[in-house]
């Protein structure tokens, strides 16, 4: 992906440094910001990213460099030998302080009303390295508050400080060049290049880049302020790339996805499409166990559904069909496929999911669901595919169906005897099904999705399930125990641990340690 | 710490029969142990405190003080508040002397932000004024509600009016009559209103004259000395050994006082003395807190007359909030504000006892920070929890009518003693 920026391969000298009268050992290569990073030294930056090229426009990461008559950005110097940097003398944090000056002088007095506020690194500059009064009190430069870039992204170009982050995303992320700045000095704003909008997958990325809070997502802007919210680590459940992202929410309901850093599988991106899988948690969700279409409670639909099971398999185990889906946790897939070996005793196990989609050689992959490697991994090599379940609803061979998670299209129940189903939302299945069960879904549960690299990645439950939805695994121990079984699970940590023991594959997975959700407003304004 | 001669209101007559050793021995009633609760609803409990004695007839055998009924988790909600918006929490610590707990908290903090050299000369005194009528009022009440106990009604009137003038007063300075959340990380929330020391000093004129009433009606009063008199005795030694400070470890013989022994705020510029006492008993702590309240009025002169002109917060964004004019009209401003509102105050990640003179001895606030807008743990050193403590050693051997006089005399206030 464009925008790493790798040392070049083969051995290179370390170059030894004094950083505020420190000395230091460093790999040659890197900037003088990132040495400082390594050793814990702060030194503030706007226009810098990890991901991105740095121009070196924002001027907020001067610092001293002995020999030199002036100060240097740090983010586009190279560490060099015998090099003596100070970040904290009274020069460079009289011009930081100046930079700052300089950036909130047309700044607009927008802090209770933009969506950044609480985590805005203009903010977190200001009070970390300024903390002076105004010293100016003439007119502001003014510009225009809304601008409708593209399907996702409003511009406010009063709030812009010119970084050109946003920029750089387009440019080397999304690779189309859809932002440019126009005009100078003071004049100087953000707009769309002639003739384009700002409407490439990667759109979404330009906001959590913005410094400020001059590029809001349509979708999330003016619903929540931002410190209210409690962040946990997941995985996006959008596609087979496992992109790691950052669940926000508040009071049990999700208001945005943000990517979380892993250079081994997204970097710090993430795609449009991605973002929004989040709606789909709130929307037409099945709240209750149903029984012939009313609803029951857990124990009677349970009852009600171990006999259908039962009654099927002991007429005859080749007739009872067992559906996964590629849309389940590795707890649930190894849950349920014990269940079918052990109990349900039947051979049909059909893998199931979301129909092939649109794909790039960035982030999105054209699988459409999650853990198809899991999927593949747990179930082995007998599993059936969607085309065979088709084709077996059709002909007749299967009369009971236990129908889990998520499939589109997998054919016509109508010839079924029985059916039961296990699913998050409404839908044609659970209209004919005899049983219906409700599932927690991807936000609300602990387990793992195993990307198509074949990295299992943790998802860790944001918020309680809707309604009296309960995770697959817990309701195949149910389901198991009704049947007989003497196995039970206490929580999803123990299936993944069987299942690391009994598939060969998965034996280095690690199930890492428990996370805490943090309110943003306590994370120390990440910026 | 040096030992001081005791004040002259302290022990200058002694009435009554004696004590109740030489009355005849309960033991040779005829009778056999039974419990007794006392509280938490019994009036001279003051509503939070429970204490189950085991009595034999009249005479208490032991005795088991069983506090909590007012926990309200101070330490634990403190950790998920900002630094500043502990203040209305502090409030409700010793609720009859709120402002003595907020400067023992701010005090604290700045220590650990380090700007206890920098908070400007006239807050400083302002918080010895206010603090100083927290005193007052809080001895007022122990007093009132005392004397009350022991049927002199007329003194809980007396001491009642004189507390509502300085609570009326403070009401008029931070817009609240007892949650006063005045003072402020850097200073106070604001200055004193511009009548406040012709205010002041009137009241503290009428204050004076009702104390002179007080002393009358009950320092020579032979019902009250009967009930107070070489009833719970404590000794130097013993005032040790148990943590007791304040007026009860004072009227002991320890002459400890914290303004005096380690000086804060502007306290090392005003002269006033520390009345100790010389036998311990209930009587004892009746006069060192009569003492007290007329050494407090003497600081509060003191302080009126050299209150200086300044500003009465830090000029300090990172610390204090902006002035309003500049938050709504300079982005700077607003920032700073609302970083303060939303973050907290960023205190470097450390650790410190700060401790202060409270109403009712030393009030100490240990608070570790790990550099966020909150404190990492915020804990409490209530004087009068160690002086609760004691009665399981002071009341067994006693009448159980001795039990009102000697808890009132402890001034338990539950909301500091529970936390």
């Amino acid at each position: 992906m464009a925008g790493d920026r790798q040392a070049p391969p083969g051995p290179r000298a370390n170059v030894k440094m004094v950083i505020d009268g420190q000395p230091h050992e460093f790999p040659a290569g890197l900037t003088i910001l990132e040495a400082c990073q390594r050793v814990g030294i702060v030194v503030p930056f706007f226009c810098w990213h990890p991901g991105l090229s740095a121009p070196a426009v924002c001027r907020q990461c001067l610092v001293e460099i002995k020999g030199f008559p002036k100060p240097i950005p740090s983010c586009y110097t190279p560490v060099a030998d015998k090099m003596e940097i100070s970040t904290n003398s009274p020069k460079v944090l009289d011009v930081r302080r100046q930079m700052l000056e300089f950036t909130l002088l047309n700044h607009p007095i927008d802090c209770p009303i933009c969506d950044k506020a609480g985590e805005c690194m203009l903010q977190k500059h200001y009070f970390d390295w300024d903390a002076r009064f105004a010293r100016n009190d003439g007119s502001k430069v003014r510009k225009a508050k809304v601008v409708d870039l593209g399907r996702h992204i409003v511009l406010d170009q009063e709030r812009c400080i010119l970084c050109t982050r946003c920029i750089r995303v387009c440019n080397e992320v999304a690779r189309q060049a859809d932002l440019v700045m126009a005009f100078r000095g003071d004049r100087q704003l953000l707009t769309v290049a002639p003739g384009r909008r700002l409407d490439n997958p990667y759109s979404l990325n330009t906001v959590d880049v913005c410094p400020v809070g001059a590029l809001t997502a349509k979708d999330f802007r003016f619903s929540m302020r931002a410190w209210e919210l409690w962040a946990t680590p997941s995985v996006c459940p959008g596609c087979a790339t496992g992109c790691n992202i950052e669940i926000h929410s508040a009071r049990d309901v999700i208001r945005r996805l943000i990517p979380r850093p892993n250079p081994a599988v997204n970097k710090y991106w993430m795609c449009d499409e991605g973002r929004l899988t989040y709606r789909r948690v709130h929307q037409d969700r099945l709240v209750a166990p149903m029984v012939a279409g009313a609803p029951a409670s857990w124990d009677a639909a349970l009852g009600e559904a171990a006999r259908l099971l039962a009654s099927a398999r002991d007429k005859s185990p080749s007739t009872l069909g067992v559906v996964l889906s590629t849309q389940m946790t590795n707890e649930d897939l190894f849950a349920f496929t014990r269940l079918a070996a052990e109990h349900l005793r039947t051979e049909r196990v059909y893998l199931a999911g979301a129909p092939e989609g649109w794909c790039d050689d960035i982030l999105v992959s054209a699988d459409k669901n999650p853990n198809t490697t899991g999927a593949k991994l747990i179930g082995g090599l007998t599993l059936r595919t969607a085309t065979d379940l088709k084709q077996d609803l059709e002909t007749g061979v299967l009369t009971a169906l236990l129908l889990v998670g998520e499939a589109d299209a997998v054919g016509s129940l109508g010839s079924l005897q029985s059916l039961v189903v296990l699913t998050s939302h409404q839908g044609a299945p659970v209209a004919a099904a005899q049983v219906a069960l409700p599932l927690a879904m991807w936000a609300e549960v602990d387990g793992s999705f195993t990307n198509r690299q074949g990295k299992v990645q943790r998802l860790h439950a944001a918020i309680t399930p809707a309604g009296q939805a309960r995770p697959g695994w817990a309701i195949a121990a149910r389901l198991g125990q009704a049947l007989g079984a003497a196995w039970r699970y206490a929580n999803a940590k123990q299936v993944f641990s069987e299942a690391c023991e009994k598939i060969m594959l998965m034996s280095g997975a690690d199930w890492g340690k428990p996370e805490i959700p943090v309110q943003l407003r306590f994370a120390n304004s990440r910026g | 710490m040096d030992e001081r001669a005791p004040s002259p209101t302290a022990r200058c007559v002694v009435l009554g029969f004696g004590d109740a050793a030489n009355l005849p021995e309960a033991d040779e009633l005829p009778t056999e142990s039974m419990p007794l609760n006392m509280g938490p609803s019994h009036p001279a409990m003051h509503g939070t405190v429970r204490m189950v004695l085991e009595v034999e007839g009249e005479k208490i055998r032991s005795v088991d003080v069983q506090i909590g009924y007012l926990h309200r988790c101070f330490e634990k909600e403190a950790e998920y508040a900002t630094w500043t918006q502990i203040f209305p929490y502090t409030d409700r610590l010793n609720y009859v002397s709120p402002m003595l707990n907020n400067v023992g908290y701010a005090l604290a903090v700045e220590k650990l932000l380090d700007i206890d050299g920098k908070i400007p000369e006239r807050a400083q005194f302002i918080r010895v004024i206010v603090g100083e009528i927290s005193r007052i009022t809080d001895h007022l009440t122990c007093l009132a509600a005392s004397a009350m106990e022991l049927a002199a009604f007329t003194v809980y009137f007396y001491l009642m009016k004189a507390r509502e003038w300085l609570w009326e007063l403070l009401e008029e300075l931070s817009g609240a009559r007892l949650t006063h959340s005045y003072v402020r990380i850097g200073g106070v929330v604001a200055d004193l209103t511009d009548d406040f020391c012709p205010k002041l000093r009137d009241i503290l004129r009428r204050c004076r004259a009702t104390i002179v009433d007080v002393d009358k009606m009950l320092t020579s009063n032979r019902i009250f000395r009967d009930r107070m008199d070489g009833i719970g005795i404590i000794t130097r030694d013993d005032a040790i050994g148990w943590g007791l400070t304040g007026p009860v470890g004072r009227s002991a013989g320890l002459a400890y006082d914290v303004r005096k022994d380690h000086p804060y705020l502007v306290y090392d510029r005003f002269d006033f003395d520390v009345p100790v006492g010389s036998q311990g008993d209930n009587f004892d702590r009746y006069a060192v807190r009569l003492e007290e309240m007329r050494q407090s009025m003497r600081i509060l002169e003191q302080a009126m007359d050299r209150l200086p002109a300044g500003p009465v917060l830090l000029d300090d964004a990172r610390v204090a909030l902006p002035p309003k004019r500049e938050v709504y009209n300079t982005i700077e401003s607003m920032i700073a504000h609302f970083k303060l509102i939303m973050d907290g105050i960023v205190v470097p990640p450390g650790e410190i006892y700060s401790f202060t003179e409270g109403g009712n001895g030393e009030l100490g606030f240990y608070i570790v920070s790990d550099g966020t807008g909150r404190p990492y743990k915020c804990r409490v050193r209530p004087p009068c929890f160690a002086n609760t403590a004691v009665l399981n050693k002071l009341l067994p051997g006693l009448f159980i009518a001795d039990v009102v006089p000697t808890f009132g005399m402890m001034n338990m206030i539950g909301g500091e003693c529970d936390r």
